[in-house]
């Protein structure tokens, strides 16, 4: 079968989009080469939606910046995505960065954002009382929110896939060529899909995929790492609002970010590479992401640190989104680029792929049984107490508590196993449950879930990966006659 | 329903002897233990060298568990197994306890007092900011032995161990037997931080190399491990370029410290002491929550089983005493503060309102010595001097004070003097 629309790339920006097409009367699919959607720069970022302050007026950023951000709103009605609509200060520090402050102030009320305004260091402080003492102003930007990226991601594949969608993973897409109208597309596990259209969402490797495509692919990918810490969940209550220092030619700088479950990250650093793949961290890398920190608050709670990570951007040389119908092969969709505000910007990137790119080509009708509702796995510890013993009552797996640290029953945990897009890896139970995101990052869970994976989807426990393809944590039994 | 006079935290080692000394026929006693089975962390710890000091014999961690266990059974007290506290609180002198099992659901018990002994948890990879990588392949060797010695699986191959913690050590025999290659252990200390019996037995006899003052600097695997490298740290910790050894390993195990697993604790907030992690407690094992006692691993970590047994027969009886007797704790207190040379010590208060006589006082030193001695001053004034052989951090030492020997209120040091390095 020939499908209309083959989307590369499972990440925020491909899920968006194919979220947008099931919206028509259309036959989709969306390849990911990982085993989970979203496992790269979906999964390692800053968790921002960013209320557009920052883009450069004009850009496809800053207009896609901005409608991304008011269309959380309504993905949290319509797919029941976490929203903490908690803003954000960018602080100044002297009277040079007041000047920064007020560029901004002039940038995001051109941009279109709403609430923007400056706040005196007393009414800041008074709002966050760990700011560092020598801040002088801030920039109140009250639209910012943070949101759960790879949960964003899933939940729009999800309700794609109960609209029509195709979504198949690991499948590494190396080789694309068009003949009579029709793409074919084929994958490194042998498979063969043709398409009219190919829409390029693979991020960081976007050049990569686009150069089996056409020869003189307009924009190469500047991969650019960023270092964040975690800390646990413990920490609520030191902050509230995403704090920004005033940006820099190098970009926004080091952030402060409280998480939606009550985590803050710190960071990300800017460190160019040649690497899509390379998401490792550094001591001196680290140790940058601190001393930035040492502009937003005081008496950072370091010693609650569970985690460190790195992410890459998909930056790419065109600097702003590269958006667009190839110039030399029709039908072929550029979605390249995609770096900061990508996570903010992506359900508007979706649309203005079908809506400014598709339909400019294509008379597309209705999904007339499109439902745009999608349910969240409430998890247990989330419940009311009748609910609780409604659940209960139901499977009793709710009474078995797997992950002490965040709380998180065999219940909960199975359903996740059972979702649409399962979780069917470690990481991939824990991105969605929670599962192993605490205090022993899943000392006491690791083994539960594996043994829960292996039973709900009747695997050996030594074929239950950690993370990536063939990462299995078990290597053999130790016990058996050979 | 009727409220519990006391309930245990946690039924490994601490929890059992806690309960086996809280016992009396005229009490309400439960203890609870999230695992299907009493014995927490013995339970994977197959090796032996376990309860020389206490049953006077070498056994291994389970018959260990399995003596404890006997002992408890047949007295009158609850246990409830496969259970686990997701919550405590205190109103009005009672504390309610939030559980959750699979036979009721999530429920709520009440109890006059609480006795946490819910153990440790180990640090992670995260913790630590292990810089490089994050494949499959790392974890704690607490985590690898519970996959080896419980569920009959091995992790890998070919092993590195970061950090000589005495589960690093176990694990580096313990893979080794099993076939895997271990290559090394790195220990960022210029000493150990395990048992000397355990450097022997485990690392001598199989000529496993311990590279002290040594860390892992990168880590490489996209996917899963696929070799680290360690250098050489100066007195300040930091990385001596220049000294990087690589090896190709599958698997690294980290053995770089316990802390007490006191996350149930997210709403009743008691005293945390930053050098243990876990609670600050007076002599009677009391929290600076009333009614609230700590033992075992849940209070400080301790290198030998026997001693957590030690420790929870004294909370057990303390906690016994509180509610047969009656017990009220007085504000009448004398601070106890490590100096010199002394990483930590345990009780860190005196209730003086107490009728005690004297009091073992555990601690730490931060550094090794042939001979040396332990000062106890009060104030600025010594009131006596112990002499001490064979010291090292990895092995806590004890000695007791008399209250007689005491002479005012003023709070009461101690320090090690290194005399013989």
């Amino acid at each position: 079968m020939t499908y209309d629309f083959l989307i590369i790339g499972g990440g925020i920006t491909g899920a968006a989009i194919a979220r947008e097409l099931t919206k028509y009367e259309a036959k989709t699919i969306l390849l990911e080469k990982e085993n989970d959607a979203g496992n790269h720069a979906t999964s390692a970022n800053s968790a921002i939606i960013h209320s557009g302050h920052d883009p450069m007026p004009g850009s496809l950023k800053a207009l896609l910046n901005v409608e991304g951000n008011k269309l959380y709103d309504v993905l949290e009605e319509e797919l029941d995505i976490p929203l903490f609509k908690n803003g954000a200060f960018m602080v100044a520090h002297n009277d040079e960065e007041e000047k920064v402050l007020e560029k901004y102030l002039g940038r995001a009320k051109e941009n279109g954002v709403p609430g923007v305004k400056i706040l005196d260091a007393k009414t800041a402080r008074q709002l966050e009382p760990n700011l560092v003492d020598s801040v002088s102003k801030v920039l109140s930007l009250p639209t910012t929110k943070v949101t759960y990226p790879w949960e964003v991601a899933i939940a729009m594949i999800e309700n794609a896939m109960d609209n029509g969608l195709v979504f198949a993973k690991k499948k590494e897409v190396n080789i694309i060529y068009r003949e009579d109208n029709v793409f074919t597309v084929k994958t490194r596990d042998g498979s063969t899909y043709k398409s009219r259209y190919v829409i390029n969402a693979a991020g960081a490797y976007a050049a990569r995929v686009a150069a089996l495509s056409e020869e003189a692919v307009p924009y190469r990918i500047t991969p650019r790492k960023g270092e964040y810490f975690v800390l646990d969940r413990r920490v609520q209550g030191f902050l509230s609002r995403t704090l920004y220092p005033t940006p820099s030619e190098k970009g926004k700088g080091i952030l402060m970010v409280p998480q939606y479950h009550g985590n803050i990250l710190i960071g990300p650093n800017s460190v160019y590479q040649d690497s899509p793949d390379d998401v490792s961290t550094s001591k001196a890398g680290l140790s940058s992401v601190k001393a930035g920190a040492e502009l937003l608050t005081k008496n950072i709670p370091y010693h609650k640190n569970i985690r460190t990570f790195a992410g890459v951007r998909a930056s790419s040389t065109h600097g702003d989104f590269y958006i667009r119908e190839s110039l030399q092969k029709e039908n072929f969709i550029h979605v390249a680029g995609i770096d900061s505000p990508g996570l903010s910007a992506a359900p508007a990137i979706g649309r203005y792929v079908v809506e400014a790119i598709i339909m400019k080509k294509e008379s597309l009708k209705p999904n007339e049984a499109f439902n745009p509702i999608r349910k969240h796995v409430k998890l247990f510890d989330d419940m009311s107490e009748s609910e609780k013993e409604e659940a209960f009552k139901m499977d009793n797996r709710y009474g078995n508590l797997v992950c002490k640290c965040e709380r998180i029953t065999e219940g909960d945990i199975v359903r996740h196993i059972q979702r649409n897009v399962p979780g069917d890896t470690i990481k991939g139970v824990k991105k969605r449950s929670r599962a192993g995101a605490g205090l022993c990052q899943g000392g006491y869970c690791e083994h539960q879930v594996m043994k829960l994976i292996a039973r709900e989807l009747g695997k050996d426990v030594t074929e239950v990966d950690y993370f990536s393809n063939h990462s299995n944590i078990l290597k053999e039994e130790t016990k058996v006659k050979k | 329903m009727k409220p519990y006079d006391i309930v245990i935290i946690g039924g490994g080692a601490g929890g059992v002897a806690a309960l086996k000394s809280a016992y009396d026929e005229s009490l309400r006693i439960l203890l609870i233990e999230r695992d299907k089975t009493l014995g927490g962390i013995l339970k994977q710890c197959i090796h032996n060298g376990f309860g020389l000091h206490h049953y006077k014999e070498e056994l291994t961690g389970p018959e260990y568990a399995e003596r404890g266990i006997r002992e408890i059974e047949g007295l009158g007290a609850d246990v409830l197994v496969d259970t686990t506290v997701m919550d405590v609180n205190k109103e009005n002198g009672r504390f309610s306890i939030n559980v959750i099992n699979t036979d009721k659901g999530a429920f709520t018990l009440e109890s006059k007092a609480v006795i946490l002994s819910s153990g440790c948890y180990e640090r992670t990879s995260g913790a630590i900011q292990l810089p490089g990588d994050r494949p499959a392949g790392i974890m704690p060797a607490g985590s690898a032995q519970r996959y080896l010695n419980i569920d009959g699986y091995l992790v890998g191959r070919k092993v590195f161990i970061l950090g000589s913690g005495d589960i690093g050590l176990i694990m580096a025999r313990r893979m080794r037997l099993e076939g895997a290659d271990v290559l090394g252990v790195a220990e960022l200390m210029p000493h150990s931080n395990g048992l000397t019996r355990n450097i022997v037995q485990c690392l001598h006899d199989f000529d496993i190399p311990l590279y002290l003052s040594h860390t892992v600097t990168d880590i490489r695997g996209e996917s899963v491990l696929e070799g680290i490298t360690i250098s050489e740290v100066d007195e300040q910790f930091n990385a001596i370029e220049g000294s990087e050894k690589h090896f190709e390993v599958d698997t690294l195990l980290l053995s770089v410290g316990l802390i007490p697993d006191i996350g149930m604790f997210d709403s009743l907030k008691f005293d945390i002491s930053p050098k243990t992690n876990g609670a600050i407690v007076d002599h009677t094992y009391q929290t600076s929550i009333e009614g609230l006692f700590a033992c075992g691993n849940a209070l400080h970590v301790h290198d030998l089983v026997d001693f957590v047994t030690e420790e929870a027969t004294k909370a057990g009886k303390q906690a016994k005493d509180y509610i047969l007797k009656n017990k009220k704790r007085s504000h009448n207190t004398i601070d106890l503060t490590p100096k010199g040379n002394i990483s930590y010590l345990l009780p860190q208060k005196l209730d003086m309102g107490d009728a005690f006589e004297e009091v073992t006082v555990s601690f730490r030193t931060t550094t090794n010595a042939m001979t040396g001695k332990f000062h106890v001053y009060q104030g600025d004034t010594l009131l006596f001097t112990k002499k001490a052989k064979f010291i090292v951090p990895a092995e806590m030492e004890k000695l007791t004070i008399k209250r007689d020997q005491l002479i005012n209120k003023d709070p009461i040091n101690i320090e090690f003097e290194v005399i013989n390095v």
